[in-house]
Formats: structure tokens, C-alpha cells, sequence
């Protein structure tokens, strides 16, 4: 063993250089929290505006997250478990929407139902608007949290030992028993935690949001909106709202998925 | 039975070889080889559970007659049972048991009457309600067994079924392997890179080597007989020589040691002896009548478990011996003695090839 001197030492040098980070992380976070008083906080949230704003933005968010879900998993299970040509490529694509600044995306979203496309000829046929409207909200919303879905999802199921699913085929389950009835349940929490994160990720996002829709108003677009047209203070009750919104879904989606048996 | 037909796995970085054995109905048969072999992928390949996209097949797995090369697994009803069990960790031992169990066209009193049989004759009962976390490794591999059991598959697999468990266990479940083996006439292959396992369960086996089969047949045999200088030393004959072999005698360095075989012609090989043949002449303990009698000098003793292994040498000729541990015996063995230790001819191997 090495002195107890030397490996304090070594902690305090790591914990001195942690303590920036730390303060960047929480400080402001904590100084939002804090700045307005329980009277602004109680007259923002019987603002109808905010109500439905938070309200909009839970919605499209959950719908963000639930559609990562049904078309995200499919892909993840893919990149999981399989070799194919071009995969790299698309593990590459995957992660670009978190590269791309966000307004692009926005702009990319509203590319697709340009009235000169092929894909814009026949959204508008089928009546699919996507500026200004739910669709194109939760679309862009669904393209800016699928990459934290898809990585926390893909890594879920490469937790699995594949032994089991073999294990599985081999006692008579073909590949659709096996995938429901043991990669499926080993692999849930990963899916949860996946939609969590999509869901935190889509409930931030205001860049791609304001270029496709400044209404119907989500929670980001009406705090940039009191903060542009009144003032910090008038934007502080609503971001903390906001704030207290998703700590409550993410604390209890994380309860929820804590696994309850002792394996 | 079970025919394997010069079959050929490619999976990036390995290859297996032109594999051709056959398993006979109600037998004990026996992969062996070291880690890496290609032992587990064969297994895979016989169970049918090789990703498409990653394996490349040729050759044939024929099952009574039929080709079932490309047949899926769950519908093959082989079963397997792997080393680290395997056990789905979500799922109660009940649940383990009986999860094959809706893929059988059975009624349910016959599947609770088997239920009940394979749960009495493997010593489950009390663990039923437990999770796989919540047992010992010997439960997990009676659980494996059970699981696989419960279908009554056409063909075992086991996949190094004891090597990962306590020495505790490990007789519990060779002893269950036999019974399994002996009162359902079940028939099994399994992977091992343990030879006190393999003797004590397969009749027959083959032994593999960087993806070939190198040699198959009586487990005796292949122990008794190895085919070469790899086989004999992995089957522990470490005694191997080059030797030049005429008539019934086989010349090694400047010794000549005799063989139970013949050789017409003048013809170069090799032999290999058991170190557990070579046995100690000690006066007054007889030992004279033995045919192949050398004097050599202690290079090495040491205890292996319950037994000593000693190295001897004999005019430049190292030979190595397991001896039982006996008072008279321990005396003897310092490093640099000489000591008189002989063989039978009939324990000297002669093969020509490597």
C-alpha cells in the first residue's frame, strides 16, 4: 500500500479541479431556482399561458419520446445485434442531430415539406402541414432526442448476453418469442432511461422549435418571449417552472424503471 | 444419428475445418481440445444458433438422415446447457423450467406430470420460487439441465458444463450427467477441456485442434493411444520422443526401448508413454521383471494433488512420472539421486505422424 498521505492528496487535486465544474453546473441552475419569490412563482403558474405552454411541451415531448420508442427500437435491436453493410455510417448519422446547430435542423424539418419535393407534394396531399403546427413540432422534437434514445436503447440491448436469446431459440422460441420474452424485459430500463433522456432532450429544445412553430407556444418560446418583451424577471417563474416540470417526470420515470426484483 | 459432414464454419478470425464425426443414439460423446479449438462454435453450429450474416457454412449436419444444416434452432430440439447455465435472470426457476414448455404440442397434465418428474429426479423442488441470482452454481447447471429436460430434446449439448464450478459441485453434477445418461438413455455432446470429466462420462469423443478434428474414437483410445505428439501431450502422455522404430524395438537418443507392435521395416516415428506407467523399481518391492528397465537421476519431484511428479533423466532422455505417494518412495526422491524406474512395452504408443 502506498502512504494515506500521497492518495489524499491525489483526491484533494481532483476534487480542487471538479470544483469549477461543479459551480458552472449548479450555481446558475441554483441562483434561477432561488431568484423569483414564492408569490411570482404561484401568479405564473395561474397564467393560462404558462399552463398550457408547460402543458404543450409535455405533450410533444412525451409524443417525441414515444415515437423514438416504436420506430427507434427496431433500429437499436438492429445496431444491437446485427452486422450490416454501412452500419458505421449510420451510427455516424445517428449521432448527427446533436452536432448540427439546432435552428439547421429546424430549417431541414421544413426542407422536407417544400412544395418543389416529391415528399412535399405528398405531405401536402395527405394534409400534413408541418409549419406552424403539432406535426412539425413533435417532428423536429423526435429528430433532436431519437440519437439519445437510439445509443441508450442500442446499448440496453447489447447488455443482453446473446447466450439467452440463443438459449431461447434453441428451447423452441422462434425470434419474435425470443425478442418478447427475454430481450424485451432485459432490456426495458435501458428503453426507459432512453425515452427519459429523448424526452429531457425534446423538453430544452427552442431552436429547431422556433423555426417550425413560434405557435402553438411551448414552454422554451414563451420564457425567450417574456424575456425579450419584459424582462429577466418576468422569465425567471416560468423557466423555473419549467424546471420543476421535468425534475418531477425524470425523478419518477427513473422510479418506475429501478428494477424491483433481485436479479 | 448425428452425422457431422465435412463441414466448414467461417466466422471472422476462425475457421472450422472439414469437421466429419457421428454420434450414435443413447451415446456419451465428447469434443475436447484446448481453449480456442473451435469446440463451442462447432457446438453452435450443431444447435444451429450462428448468426446468418456472420457465419459461412459448408458441408452437412445431418439428424437421422435428415439434412438440418439450415434449420432453425427451435426446430431442431437439441438442447443446450452452457457453462455459465445460461439461466434467464428475469425469470423464477419455475419459470426457467418450463419456458420451452408452450412451444410442445403436450396437454397440460402431461407437461405437469413431467414437470414434476424432471423437478423430483434433479432435486429442484426447493429452489422453484428462487431467482437465478439466488443460487448456488451447482443449482444453476441442475436448473440448465431441468430447463432442457423438460423437452425431451432428441440431443444434449453441454458446452464445458462443470469446469466452472466449485470443486463441491463438480462431482454432483458429473454424477447427475451419469444418471441422466444411464436411466433416460439420453444423448449427449459435450465440449470439455477437462480430461477427468470427459473419462468419467463419454465413450467416445474427438479431439480438436486449431479447428480440425485430429483424432476420434474410443475415449480409452484417444487416451491410451494418442495419434499425435499434440493429442498425446493434451491427453497428458507428456513422455513424447522421436524415435526410430525396427522390428519391436524403438530407438530413443541412445536408448532402445521395446513396443508391443512390430515394425517390418526400418521407419522413423514416435512414442509416447503415460507418465502414470512409468513406475518406480525399488529393491525388495519386485519391479525386476519389467521389460523396459532404466536407471536415471532425479531432476525434479514435486506433489501434484495426491500424487508426485518427478522428472528423470536417462542418458540425455527426459522423461516425466506420477507416482503415488508411498513412505519407501519419498525417501528416495532428492533431486540429483539415481533411480531405477521401468514400463511395460505395452504402454509404449508408437505413431508415425505428427
Amino acid at each position: 500500500m502506498f502512504p494515506q498521505r500521497n492518495r489524499s492528496l491525489f483526491s484533494l487535486w481532483f476534487f480542487v479541479f471538479s470544483l469549477p465544474v461543479l459551480f458552472l453546473l449548479f450555481f446558475p441552475l441554483g441562483r434561477l431556482v432561488t431568484a423569483p419569490s414564492p408569490g411570482s412563482l404561484l401568479l405564473a403558474i395561474k397564467d393560462t399561458e404558462v399552463q398550457l405552454a408547460l402543458l404543450r411541451s409535455l405533450l410533444t415531448s412525451l409524443g417525441a419520446s414515444f415515437i423514438s420508442l416504436i420506430f427507434g427500437t427496431p433500429l437499436a435491436y438492429l445496431l444491437a445485434r446485427r452486422n450490416f453493410p454501412g452500419k458505421r455510417l449510420v451510427e455516424g448519422l445517428i449521432d448527427l442531430p446533436i452536432m448540427i446547430p439546432h435552428p439547421v435542423i429546424g430549417i431541414a424539418i421544413l426542407g422536407l415539406a417544400a412544395r418543389d419535393t416529391v415528399l412535399g407534394d405528398i405531405l401536402s396531399q395527405l394534409g400534413v402541414r408541418l409549419l406552424g403546427t403539432y406535426t412539425g413540432i413533435v417532428t423536429v422534437l423526435t429528430f433532436v432526442g431519437l440519437p439519445f434514445f437510439l445509443n441508450t436503447a442500442k446499448a440496453g440491448f447489447e447488455a443482453v448476453p446473446q447466450r439467452l436469446e440463443h438459449v431461447s431459440l434453441s428451447l423452441g422460441a422462434g425470434q419474435w418469442a425470443t425478442f418478447f420474452r427475454v430481450t424485451l424485459p432485459l432490456a426495458w430500463r435501458s428503453m426507459v432511461l432512453g425515452m427519459v433522456m429523448c424526452m429531457a432532450r425534446a423538453l430544452s429544445e427552442f431552436g429547431a422549435v422556433i423555426v417550425v412553430a413560434y405557435h402553438p407556444m411551448l414552454a422554451p418560446v414563451l420564457i425567450y418571449e417574456r424575456f425579450t418583451a419584459f424582462g429577466l424577471k418576468y422569465s425567471q417563474p416560468v423557466a423555473v417552472w419549467l424546471i420543476i416540470l421535468s425534475v418531477t417526470l425524470f425523478v419518477a420515470m427513473r422510479f418506475l424503471s429501478r428494477p424491483v426484483r433481485d436479479w | 444419428m448425428l452425422e457431422v459432414k465435412n463441414l466448414t464454419v467461417r466466422v471472422p478470425g476462425f475457421v472450422l475445418k472439414d469437421i466429419t464425426f457421428e454420434v450414435k443414439e443413447g451415446e456419451f460423446f465428447a469434443v475436447i481440445g484446448p481453449t480456442g479449438s473451435g469446440k463451442s462454435l462447432l457446438l453452435e453450429s450443431i444447435v444451429g444458433i450462428l448468426p446468418e450474416n456472420l457465419a459461412q457454412y459448408s458441408g452437412k449436419i445431418v439428424w437421422k438422415g435428415r439434412d438440418i444444416t439450415v434449420l432453425p434452432p427451435y426446430r431442431r430440439g437439441f438442447g443446450i446447457v452452457y457453462q455459465e447455465s445460461a439461466l434467464f435472470p428475469h425469470l423464477s426457476v419455475k419459470e426457467n423450467v418450463c419456458y420451452g414448455l408452450r412451444y410442445l404440442k403436450i396437454s397440460s397434465a402431461h407437461a405437469r406430470e413431467r414437470f414434476n418428474l424432471v423437478v423430483e429426479r434433479l432435486g429442484i423442488g426447493p429452489l422453484l420460487e428462487r431467482f437465478p441470482a439466488r443460487l448456488s452454481g451447482g443449482e444453476r447447471q441442475r436448473v440448465a439441465l431441468a430447463r432442457v429436460l423438460m423437452l425431451r430434446p432428441r440431443l444434449i449439448l453441454l458446452d464445458e458444463p462443470i469446469s466452472a464450478l466449485d470443486p463441491l459441485f463438480q462431482d454432483d453434477i458429473r454424477e447427475l450427467l451419469q444418471m441422466l445418461h444411464r436411466e433416460f438413455g439420453l444423448t449427449f455432446v459435450m465440449v470439455s477441456h477437462n480430461l477427468e470429466d470427459v473419462m468419467h462420462l463419454a465413450q467416445r469423443g474427438a479431439v480438436m485442434h486449431r479447428g480440425s478434428v485430429v483424432q476420434q474414437g474410443r475415449i480409452e483410445d484417444i487416451f491410451e493411444r494418442p495419434a499425435s505428439t499434440f493429442v498425446a501431450r493434451f491427453v497428458g502422455a507428456v513422455n513424447v520422443f522421436p524415435a526410430s522404430l525396427e522390428g519391436r524395438r524403438a530407438g530413443v537418443g541412445p536408448l532402445s526401448i521395446k513396443t508391443a507392435g512390430g515394425f517390418s521395416a526400418r521407419a522413423s516415428g514416435y512414442i509416447s508413454i503415460r507418465p502414470e506407467y512409468l513406475v518406480p523399481v525399488l529393491e525388495g518391492h519386485g519391479g525386476s521383471q519389467i521389460e523396459n528397465c532404466l536407471e536415471g537421476t532425479i531432476t525434479r519431484a514435486r506433489q501434484r494433488n495426491f500424487q508426485m511428479e518427478v522428472g528423470l533423466e536417462v542418458q540425455g532422455v527426459r522423461f516425466t512420472a506420477l507416482w503415488q505417494k508411498d513412505e519407501a518412495l519419498l525417501k528416495r526422491l532428492e533431486v540429483g539421486k539415481v533411480i531405477k524406474f521401468g514400463f511395460s512395452p505395452d504402454h509404449v504408443n508408437v505413431f508415425s505422424d505428427e
